[in-house]
């Protein structure tokens, strides 16, 4: 689905990626972690062509669709506005179908999305990516700034979208936690480069990715996120 | 009473001039975020095309349309320079802009001559209110009030329209959906290349134009866009008229000498003002 | 390196000195209207220089210059038909042009950007307008029968003269410039080009350095305006149009913003080609608007290639391409000095200018 090989990007002189690969299959779920400057976001902005990389193939069939970090919506405009943007390539500018997805989208498509809650933002930003019927989604800091049980809920739609239209996921994530209980599959990336890669239990089982990314305490240890929110 | 009337209808109407201009640089700097110094020269290209075209012999509307279409192709012309070299800062494009303001005047003088020209538009004077009124005038109101509903119902309702606006209030989201911001910005300088020649054709039956009217056509409408902070058309109509009715009344009771001073010197109150009501920071992030 | 600098230095002050003789021999083999061209073209310079120090290192543009060349202008012919000693007028000049930016700079300098461009404009085309209505200087006509520049009953008789008071003049101002650049203030002048907030945050008065460069800059065409008016003998509103004011922004950036010579550079390399395209303009065959059409397209023309091209303008990219050449030659008699020159090239630029109009 979306195959990425010894991707370089440069700025100026720094690089900021240096020969990235990584693969995400159809219909799978995989995360990238990493702290915060290791080229996270570089890799999304080169995947959705918004940064031109240096070398490298990066492959995608079909369609991708880039949620970026801070949700980035057109504040003046209404959700439904948003959401109808988001299919400025392609035919089908109804959003309907978003809101059978996100039922909470058409309560509130008339507001102005710079009025809503964060949550509620990301869940726009989400459905504005949807609206170009991607084949593959890459969502950035999907977490970032929202209450535990705000992301619970995003994460659901996600994990809904995956299993009932197989679509693909790249969660790109700070919190290693959510990523791994979230994605089969997940990357760690520091510096520009992947430093760790497979299975996300295995992964979250390895005592350097544990010390570094989940406060030293290995993921079989604790229940996952998930349950903990949904009581 | 009745020059009172009068000098308050002329006053909206030359308003409603400044309004166009106005609105013409409120389009291009929200979507490019570069004002353009060459706003007044789309007045000047729209009068004198009509005036010219008339001469050669071409009727009334198809002449104006021309002049128009005229207008917009330099719009897209000058935003084709300015912005169309990817990475180009907006101060440089801003200096871009003025630069081909100056281009211009080769342009206009070879094709329209150094001489000032005008047309008639709408023929005599009527009685309103007991003062004396050019029809003109009520032409320039009336073609106005038609081109600010066009453009609400173009915003409001369009998708084009929207994604301007989605170019304007979130470049970066807007590429991420697809939506082309720089191209999204030469279709801003095409519209505002067209409302500025329209400015020019409803004005040069009153007020002959010749090829350096530019800059005090571009300094008013200018003035009229800071009342929004460049970002409101609504906002800039008002400014428009406020700034339109006080020059005509300092014109008509005080006299016609003091009309540009006054205007300025309202522009640069304005714009001081605002300025020490907006934080460094806000503007040096924007 | 140490060593490697004083040599570049002494270089720049060898050709500074070499430039400076021979500009200032010029004159005597220079007929009539060429001298007329020698003398505009430095008193553009001396305007210049302040736009460049302005936009270059202050970070502000105007777009108001010719204002302040007015002002030097009908300062010193004011003076001179009323029967005051001409140096006297000469020297007020400078002084109520910057006087009067101090003014005009304390409210407006509160603006920035494009705002203070049109700020600037607003503000010149005001002078204009209440020039042209007061009677007691000449109204739109102007003022012309302005004595010639002396001491005494010594008086300036030729055209050559007046060719090195303007050489004098651009001197004094470089040199003056040169010192401000290198000062104490001179850097935070810098910084603040670069981001006013940062300048502003590491202590430097950011306001009042400003405003002193503004006001500066205006004395800086008030001279100018001063010889102008002695030179000319007449001086009128229609003089000092807004296309003047465009004129020395066009001959700063074109020159490269911020440096010492860029002005010098811009404004002869702008006066010689409008005067070449003068003369071909003027020429039989040619349509009459010929010359005027020209330089409209000169000023257009080159003000968007160099801002698109160039956009450090001509000093610069001509001193990059000799240190280029140099390097080159230098590797060529010694393999091995390559990364010492490139280091040179990137990090040891004395006057490294400030990227302006990235600044928004």
């Amino acid at each position: 689905m979306l195959q990425v090989d010894d991707l370089v990007v440069r700025y100026g002189s720094a690089v900021a990626l240096d020969g990235v690969g990584l693969h995400v299959g159809r219909g799978e779920m995989v995360a990238l972690v990493g702290p915060n400057g290791a080229g996270k976001s570089t890799l999304v902005n080169a995947l959705s062509g918004v940064v031109r990389p240096a070398g490298g193939t990066i492959r995608i069939d079909g369609r991708l669709a880039h949620v970026p970090e801070g949700r980035q919506l057109f504040a003046d405009l209404s959700v439904e506005d948003n959401l109808r943007l988001g299919a400025w390539r392609s035919r089908n500018r109804d959003p309907r179908r978003i809101y059978e997805v996100m039922p909470v989208l058409g309560e509130m498509r008339r507001k102005a999305a710079g009025s809503l809650s964060g949550g509620q933002q990301q869940m726009v930003a989400v459905g504005r990516a949807l609206m170009a019927d991607p084949d593959v989604i890459a969502i950035d800091e999907l977490s970032l700034g929202l209450a535990p049980i705000v992301v619970a809920d995003l994460a659901r739609h996600l994990a809904q979208l995956n299993s009932e239209r197989g679509m693909a996921i790249l969660l790109i994530e700070q919190n290693a936690r959510l990523a791994f209980d979230l994605c089969q599959r997940a990357y760690v990336i520091e510096s520009g480069r992947i430093v760790a890669e497979g299975d996300s239990g295995e992964l979250s089982r390895s005592p350097e990715v544990a010390r570094a990314y989940l406060g030293g305490i290995t993921g079989s240890d604790t229940e996952t996120l998930l349950e903990r929110t949904a009581e | 009473m009745s020059s009172f009337i009068a000098y308050l209808v002329s006053g909206i109407a030359i308003g409603c001039t400044y309004a166009l201009v106005a609105s013409g640089f409120v389009m291009i700097h929200r979507v490019t975020r570069v004002v353009n110094f060459a706003q007044g020269t789309f007045a000047v290209v729209g009068g004198m095309a009509t005036a010219s075209l008339l001469r050669h012999g071409l009727p009334h509307g198809l002449a104006e349309v021309v002049a128009l279409a005229s207008a917009a192709a330099l719009g897209l012309l000058i935003g084709v320079v300015a912005i169309g070299k990817p990475g180009t800062p907006p101060l440089s494009s801003v200096i871009i802009t003025l630069g081909l303001a100056i281009g211009a005047y080769a342009g206009e003088v070879m094709i329209f001559g150094d001489q000032p020209l005008s047309f008639t538009m709408a023929h005599g004077s009527t009685s309103f209110l007991g003062a004396h009124v050019d029809r003109q005038l009520f032409v320039i109101m009336g073609v106005t009030v038609v081109s600010y509903a066009l453009l609400q119902l173009f915003f409001g309702r369009t998708y084009v329209g929207k994604a301007l606006t989605a170019c304007s209030s979130n470049p970066y989201a807007a590429r991420l959906s697809g939506i082309n911001p720089s191209r999204m910005g030469l279709l801003a300088f095409a519209i505002g290349g067209a409302l500025g020649g329209l400015a020019g054709v409803l004005i040069t039956p009153i007020q002959p134009v010749s090829f350096d009217s530019d800059s005090l056509l571009a300094v008013n409408g200018f003035a009229a866009a800071i009342f929004g902070g460049l970002m409101h058309p609504s906002t800039a109509l008002l400014g428009a008229l406020v700034l339109g009715v006080s020059e005509s009344m300092i014109g008509g009771y005080v006299g016609a000498s003091y009309e540009i001073e006054v205007a300025l010197v309202l522009m640069l109150a304005i714009m001081v003002w605002r300025a020490a009501r907006t934080p460094v920071m806000a503007e040096e992030v924007a | 390196m140490t060593g490697r600098l004083t040599s570049a230095r002494l270089v720049g002050a060898g050709a500074a000195a070499v430039v400076a003789v021979v500009t200032a021999l010029l004159p005597l083999f220079l007929d009539s209207s060429q001298l007329t061209v020698y003398t505009e073209l430095l008193l553009s310079a001396v305007v210049t220089t302040g736009v460049s120090l302005l936009l270059g290192y202050a970070g502000q543009i105007s777009l108001g210059h010719g204002g302040f060349y007015a002002a030097g202008a009908y300062t010193a012919a004011l003076m001179a038909t009323h029967g005051m000693p001409s140096l006297l007028g000469l020297a007020c000049a400078p002084l109520v042009a910057g006087l009067l930016g101090l003014l005009v700079g304390m409210p407006l300098l509160r603006l920035r950007g494009h705002y203070l461009a049109f700020a600037t404009l607003a503000f010149q085309l005001i002078l204009l307008a209440v020039i042209g209505q007061q009677s007691s200087m000449g109204g739109d006509i102007g003022l012309s029968g302005i004595p010639a520049l002396g001491i005494g009953s010594r008086h300036i008789s030729d055209f050559r003269g007046y060719a090195w008071v303007a050489w004098l003049a651009l001197v004094a101002v470089m040199i003056l410039t040169r010192n401000i650049v290198r000062s104490r203030p001179g850097r935070g002048l810098r910084a603040l080009a670069t981001s006013e907030m940062a300048a502003s945050s590491s202590g430097v008065p950011v306001g009042r350095y400003k405003l002193v460069v503004f006001s500066l800059s205006a004395a800086f065409a008030g001279l100018a305006g001063g010889i102008f008016a002695f030179f000319i003998a007449y001086v009128a509103p229609g003089s000092f149009g807004v296309l003047v004011s465009f004129q020395f922004v066009v001959m700063a950036v074109v020159g490269g913003l911020g440096t010492l010579w860029g002005p010098l550079v811009g404004a002869a390399t702008i006066t010689l080609l409008l005067q070449w395209l003068n003369d071909l303009g003027a020429r039989p065959g040619m349509p009459d608007y010929a010359p005027q059409v020209f330089s409209y397209a000169v000023y257009a023309l080159l003000l968007v290639l160099v801002v698109l091209f160039l956009p450090r303008g001509l000093v610069p990219a001509g001193t990059d391409a000799l240190r280029l050449l140099a390097r080159r030659r230098l590797a060529r008699a010694q393999p091995g000095a390559d990364a010492a020159g490139a280091a040179d090239a990137t990090g040891a630029g004395v006057e490294e200018p400030v990227p302006s109009p990235q600044r928004q």
